[in-house]
């Protein structure tokens, strides 16, 4: 099978999840597809993810947190991509970009950000082996209570975890959140919490994130979330 | 308990003082030019380093867009000794991103300056703004249909020509050495006065972008890695862009090849047959920019068995070690010269000779192909995959063009590197006579303990090359002062004097290569 061919199976496969619709982003800002839903603070969201088994459980997360319809495009890492994502923050209209990559992807968006002049909430590095996650947060004002939530969230998914958050213009030490690994089965549900807290930046979210039906099993790897607002 | 910091300040400056500064900001450049508020500084807080972003968080970023405004800014800097850490498209990934050497520290973003001052197709010359991108300039001569190659490193298109020459980087052309190319220099002192260097002093001169040396002393290198004024506007040479261009890649299978790699072609860069700054990447340098992920492989704590780079190798092709390099000029000119290297590797026997119509697309030929002629892509940010976790850091130590230091290099760096558990990720950026000696230090910024072992490696790497004699040309922030001490108490007494002299206030980038009036010597 083509490359080409396991891209468009797997694209289906997620546009197929209860309420998602894969496509351009720059045709759905452009009001030619269906819109990204609108957080409680009323900018349209759009939700990045690249990374295999993470995604959908990150997914399942971010529409939780709303039954509208959410926008979702698959982020590349080449130079064509990267500088629509630019040229879209910099003269789009007003949207948050919510996402969980990987490294190289991550590293190269937050810098586009940066030139375009947008604003970044939340910027989450995340790392998940086997028995163990551990995830080191920076934040603001709007992220307030998310590492907390979190936290109780992680340690609902069985695993043991660590987790350090850096609140910008906050104390030089980090808060520092661990829990030890429970018995019983481990999960993935730390993705569907990302996606869940980030899709509900500023919102009020609930206290417990809905159990993802996509995060039976645990994800392992190195991810970066992020929060992203024009 | 002892209180904690709650807000972020430049060192030395109470509240009081730096609000009346940012209301002076304000007043110069317009609101929506002064960012104060969290959201929008944390995009210039994403660092790589093994130490916490808050180490490095910035005060505030500016964004100026002319000669007049940063005049404005320095003063208001002197009235309030407020330090500016000054970026153009603030690329520098793996060595500070974009973020000061110090907390605190208002960050001066150029980016919007970002005019394309002029192009002459004829001399061959560029004379751009900070904020220029290489991707604007390469739009620019496509657009143009100009015979131009650029030259840039591996970011590309989002980075540009000042940033990347004002930290002395290099490129994978025959113009890669980039300051050497650059001609002319434009810059606002520390007292605001505008200083051009080279022929760009002279009243209606039109030798500036063409003649480097003006008269008297030339002091443009000391604007570079520096911090005795804020570039902004540079010069620059451009290639011709030739008729012919052949792209080759040789495949070592072994390691200790690198000595015999490296004698044979330096003297094929010394006479010019091949022009380019030439690559040798090792195993892990191709896979990772090829895509391979170390999870693919293991799930081991620690640096990757020998074992498992053999099986990346036989699973991929790639070598040992992997030598990229390209031939320019005229069918006739190529012709020669490819018989001419080919028949040296040839020869040799060692090597596996791979042209462009043997590699058609595949990665990563493909991108250093299009590196080494001057077109942009992103391919080798691949890297920050291989072991993922956030952490990276270039340890770019220089060598002599020699085979034997290379292999004394790559075993030293190897042997300390797996002594904390980490990969030797490298490669050798060819010169005729010198090599950047590159090392991504990669590493899980998630993990304290991991994140403490790459600190420590990173500091056991400058010790032990500096008892060899060796240091490196360029350090990410969190480094500068140390490897500063590596060139000796005279240089840095001279290079404090000046500081003295040009910016007595020490409101430029103060700690930039361990340049700062207020630490140094009074420790």
């Amino acid at each position: 099978m083509s490359v080409n061919r396991r891209f468009v199976l797997k694209g289906m496969a997620l546009s197929s999840m209860a309420g998602l619709t894969m496509g351009s982003w720059v045709g759905a800002l452009s009001g030619t597809t269906a819109r990204p839903i609108a957080n409680a603070a009323g900018r349209p969201i759009l939700a990045l993810i690249n990374e295999g088994a993470a995604e959908s459980v990150f997914l399942d997360g971010a529409m939780a947190a709303s039954s509208s319809r959410l926008q979702v495009q698959r982020a590349g890492r080449d130079l064509g991509f990267m500088l629509n994502f630019e040229r879209q923050l910099r003269s789009g209209p007003p949207l948050r970009v919510i996402g969980l990559l990987d490294d190289a992807s991550a590293a190269l968006m937050v810098d586009m950000a940066r030139s375009a002049g947008a604003r970044v909430q939340w910027l989450g590095q995340h790392t998940a082996e086997a028995g163990f996650t551990r995830h080191h947060l920076l934040t603001t004002d709007i992220a307030a209570g998310c590492s907390r939530q979190f936290s109780r969230q992680l340690h609902a998914c069985g695993a043991g975890f660590s987790l350090d958050e850096e609140h910008h213009g906050g104390p030089l030490v980090p808060r520092q959140l661990t829990g030890s690994a429970r018995r019983g089965n481990q999960s993935a549900q730390w993705a569907a919490s990302i996606g869940y807290l980030l899709a509900s930046l500023g919102a009020h979210p609930a206290l417990t994130t809905p159990w993802a039906p996509t995060a039976g099993k645990p994800v392992t790897g190195s991810f970066v979330s992020f929060s992203i607002e024009v | 308990m002892s209180e904690q910091n709650t807000t972020v300040l430049p060192k030395g400056v109470v509240q009081k003082e730096f609000d009346q500064a940012i209301e002076k900001f304000r007043a110069l450049l317009g609101e929506e030019n002064v960012l104060v508020k969290a959201d929008q500084l944390v995009p210039y807080n994403k660092i790589m380093m093994p130490v916490k972003n808050a180490a490095h968080a910035p005060s505030a970023a500016l964004t100026a867009t002319t000669v007049e405004q940063i005049q404005g800014v320095v003063k208001i800097c002197n009235e309030h000794r407020i330090p500016i850490w000054t970026i153009s498209t603030g690329r520098n990934f793996g060595y500070g991103t974009a973020a000061p050497v110090a907390r605190g520290q208002v960050i001066l973003d150029l980016k919007k300056m970002n005019k394309i001052i002029n192009i002459d197709p004829v001399m061959c010359t560029a004379l751009v703004e900070p904020g220029v991108t290489y991707g604007q300039l390469y739009d620019y001569i496509q657009e143009h249909q100009l015979p131009l190659m650029l030259s840039f490193s591996a970011p590309s298109a989002i980075a540009g020509p000042v940033g990347n020459t004002m930290d002395r980087g290099v490129g994978y052309t025959p113009y890669g050495e980039h300051f050497m190319m650059q001609c002319g220099m434009e810059v606002v002192m520390a007292n605001g006065a505008v200083y051009r260097t080279g022929m760009g002093g002279v009243e209606g001169s039109n030798t500036w972008q063409i003649f480097k040396w003006g008269y008297g002393p030339t002091l443009d290198g000391m604007f570079t890695q520096a911090n005795y004024g804020i570039t902004t506007k540079m010069g620059f040479w451009l290639m011709p862009k030739p008729p012919v261009y052949k792209p080759f890649e040789v495949i070592f299978e072994n390691e200790e090849d690198i000595v015999e790699i490296v004698d044979l072609l330096r003297p094929l860069r010394m006479s010019g047959t091949i022009p380019n700054s030439v690559v040798i990447a090792n195993i892990l340098w191709e896979a990772s920019s090829g895509n391979v992920r170390r999870s693919a492989y293991t799930s081991e704590p620690g640096h990757t068995p020998d074992r498992i780079l053999k099986k990346i190798q036989e699973d991929t092709g790639m070598g040992a070690w992997n030598l990229y390099a390209a031939l320019y000029g005229t069918q006739e000119q190529v012709d020669v010269n490819w018989k001419i290297v080919s028949d040296v590797f040839k020869k040799h026997g060692k090597g596996r000779i791979v042209t462009q119509e043997e590699a058609g697309d595949t990665q990563p030929f493909k991108y250093r192909a299009e590196l080494m002629s001057g077109v942009p892509n992103l391919q080798e940010f691949g890297l920050y995959n291989w072991r993922g976790g956030g952490g990276s850091m270039w340890f770019a130590p220089v060598s002599e063009a020699r085979g034997s230091e290379c292999r004394k290099q790559a075993a030293l760096a190897k042997r300390i590197l797996h002594q904390y558990g980490l990969d030797y990720v490298g490669e050798f950026i060819v010169a005729p006579r010198d090599m950047h000696h590159v090392i991504d230090v990669l590493y899980d910024r998630t993990n304290d303990e991991e994140t403490s072992r790459a600190d420590a490696c990173f500091n056991e790497l400058l010790d032990e090359f500096e008892k060899q004699g060796y240091a490196v040309y360029r350090v990410n922030t969190r480094f500068q002062e140390r490897v500063a001490q590596s060139y000796g108490p005279v240089k840095r007494d001279v290079e404090h004097a000046i500081k003295r002299a040009l910016d007595p206030n020490n409101i430029l980038a103060p700690g930039r290569s361990g340049i700062d009036l207020d630490t140094y010597k009074k420790a």
